[in-house]
């Protein structure tokens, strides 16, 4: 078998060991269903609670009781955007987003907007940034939520999170973030940030898929989104994933334990990638903030090459990367998130992203380059594209 | 998502390039929709394609179908090329993700304007030749 690199870490990372061996238990042996009363279920509740604990203290929560646990960053999102709508309708029905959040964020915008709320796109610049003036332009007295992604699983980019929240803040607006890409590459305290309601994700930081949680500072109201249970604190019906928080739980302990550490791996490994790309290939664009991003994710534009192609060559030499985001990569529209931020579609056709994991070597990359340079090479030497005129 | 046919055949087109001495170049699509396609034939003096190339900016479907289109193409009178049409060719592909169906269209638009190109050629040519 061929030589394989996954650099699709921006759409799942694999499980670590620490984390595997803390779920393994609770197939099995700690079984108890975490809402039953007697010993199995209170011993299952007992690991719910620790994992609570964890991800509390890691974004420094008030309290536990803030962590509301989800079956992932989709349904945390959904309910975040449509619950808090939903309890605030009698003080107006304005929310603010903007055009490059996740489509768990914008299609719920959407359902909100047929049942007759107004919904404010905000734009983006060319770096993916969203404008401080314009958020406070938009505001109005019918302004319930504003929600911003805290990086964008795109491009990387980080917003300015802090001061937006606080601009809520000032209006009297409920702030929430989208921090699935963030969490375990920038350091989010809750209380600092002045965030009030805040997605997050196992899967993107070596925990198992299917575990999420959405953290809702004391205080602010939601409807439920999924009813048919008395589990977290009748917010959230359904039987809780025991292994899976217990997973998630260890991931977030883990990630922010070794978050100075992981992040200087990818650094390191994100700039000697760029270095050797820009020496080996020509007509390349790097989308996203230059410095304001996060160094797990690249995102490249290859001039007079189709994105689906390049994806394909790649793949076929074992290299695993992403044409956007996973939620998405099936479309043949533009991003969404290159289209806010200006990039023409021609250049957007070409763009594939460049995700890493903490394990990815040097050797690793320069395979990499390699087959890159090569597929790059052999679809522009059929591109019926051509250089001339190009910058 | 993509048969192993599809695959086999974008990793290795058998008709992928310029062709010297090409007497009619097709052109479909554009840039900014995403796929621009080039056909390119050699007519001999009967009237038959003896060879035909491509070059494609697209995805994965987008050069299959070019390349099977030259396939289908070379050992062709221009009458016969101008019967091919784009059910010929998702025929010839197989089963392929509804979305990537257009480039059947944009390969048939390509070869109609590659055989319209080489009959316009020819005219040129003739006319010139009257003149001198």
């Amino acid at each position: 078998m061929g030589r394989k690199v996954y650099l699709d870490n921006a759409s799942t990372t694999y499980v670590s060991s620490e984390v595997l061996a803390e779920m393994l238990p609770c197939f099995n042996a700690i079984y108890g269903n975490s809402n039953s009363l007697h010993s199995f279920g209170r011993e299952a509740s007992a690991i719910v609670d620790r994992a609570r604990d964890r991800i509390a203290h890691a974004i420094n929560a008030a309290k536990s009781n803030e962590i509301y646990f989800t079956s992932g960053g989709t349904e945390a999102d959904n309910w975040a955007i449509k619950g808090i709508a939903h309890a605030y309708s009698n003080k107006g029905k304005h929310i603010i987003t903007s055009q490059i959040e996740h489509h768990a964020i914008l299609d719920a915008c959407k359902q909100l907007e047929e049942e007759g709320y107004e919904v404010t796109y905000l734009p983006v610049d060319k770096f993916g940034l969203v404008n401080i003036v314009d958020l406070i332009h938009s505001i109005k007295k019918e302004t319930t939520l504003i929600s911003i992604m805290t990086v964008n699983n795109e491009v990387g980019t980080i917003q300015n999170i802090k001061a937006i929240a606080k601009i809520a803040h000032d209006y009297g607006v409920i702030f929430h973030t989208d921090a699935v890409q963030a969490l375990g590459a920038v350091h989010i305290d809750v209380q600092d940030m002045e965030i009030d309601a805040m997605t997050l994700s196992a899967h993107k930081i070596y925990g198992p898929k299917g575990a999420g949680c959405l953290y809702l500072k004391n205080g602010t109201r939601i409807e439920n989104l999924i009813v048919g249970g008395s589990q977290e604190r009748t917010k959230r019906g359904g039987t809780l994933n025991v292994p899976a928080i217990a997973g998630f739980g260890k991931a977030v302990e883990v990630a922010t334990r070794d978050l100075v550490i992981n992040q200087q791996k990818l650094r390191s490994i994100r700039d000697y990638f760029l270095r050797n790309v820009e020496e080996k290939i020509e007509f390349v664009h790097l989308n996203g903030h230059p410095q304001q991003k996060i160094n797990g994710i690249v995102n490249l534009s290859f001039e007079m090459v189709d994105k689906e192609s390049l994806l394909m060559l790649l793949d076929m030499e074992g290299i695993a990367v992403s044409t956007g985001s996973a939620c998405t990569s099936n479309s043949i529209e533009p991003s969404h998130v290159l289209k806010a931020m200006g990039v023409e579609d021609v250049v957007a056709n070409g763009s594939i992203r460049f995700s890493f994991n903490k394990n990815v070597s040097r050797s690793d990359i320069d395979y990499v380059v390699e087959v890159l340079v090569n597929s790059v090479s052999k679809l522009r030497a059929i591109s019926a594209l051509t250089k001339a005129g190009r910058k | 998502m993509y048969s192993s046919y599809i695959l086999e055949r974008f990793q290795r087109p058998r008709f992928a390039g310029g062709l010297r001495g090409a007497n009619g170049t097709g052109k479909a699509g554009s840039e900014e929709d995403g796929d621009v396609i080039k056909i390119y034939i050699l007519v001999d003096e009967t009237g038959l394609i003896t060879s035909a190339k491509f070059k494609a900016y697209g995805g994965v479907c987008t050069i299959v179908a070019c390349d099977i289109a030259c396939d289908m193409l070379i050992g062709k009178t221009l009458e016969d090329a101008l019967r091919i049409n784009n059910i010929d060719i998702l025929e010839r592909m197989g089963e392929i993700p509804e979305s990537k169906e257009y480039t059947s269209l944009l390969v048939e638009e390509a070869i109609k304007n590659s055989v319209e190109d080489f009959y316009k050629r020819k005219e040129r040519e003739e006319r010139k030749n009257q003149i001198n």
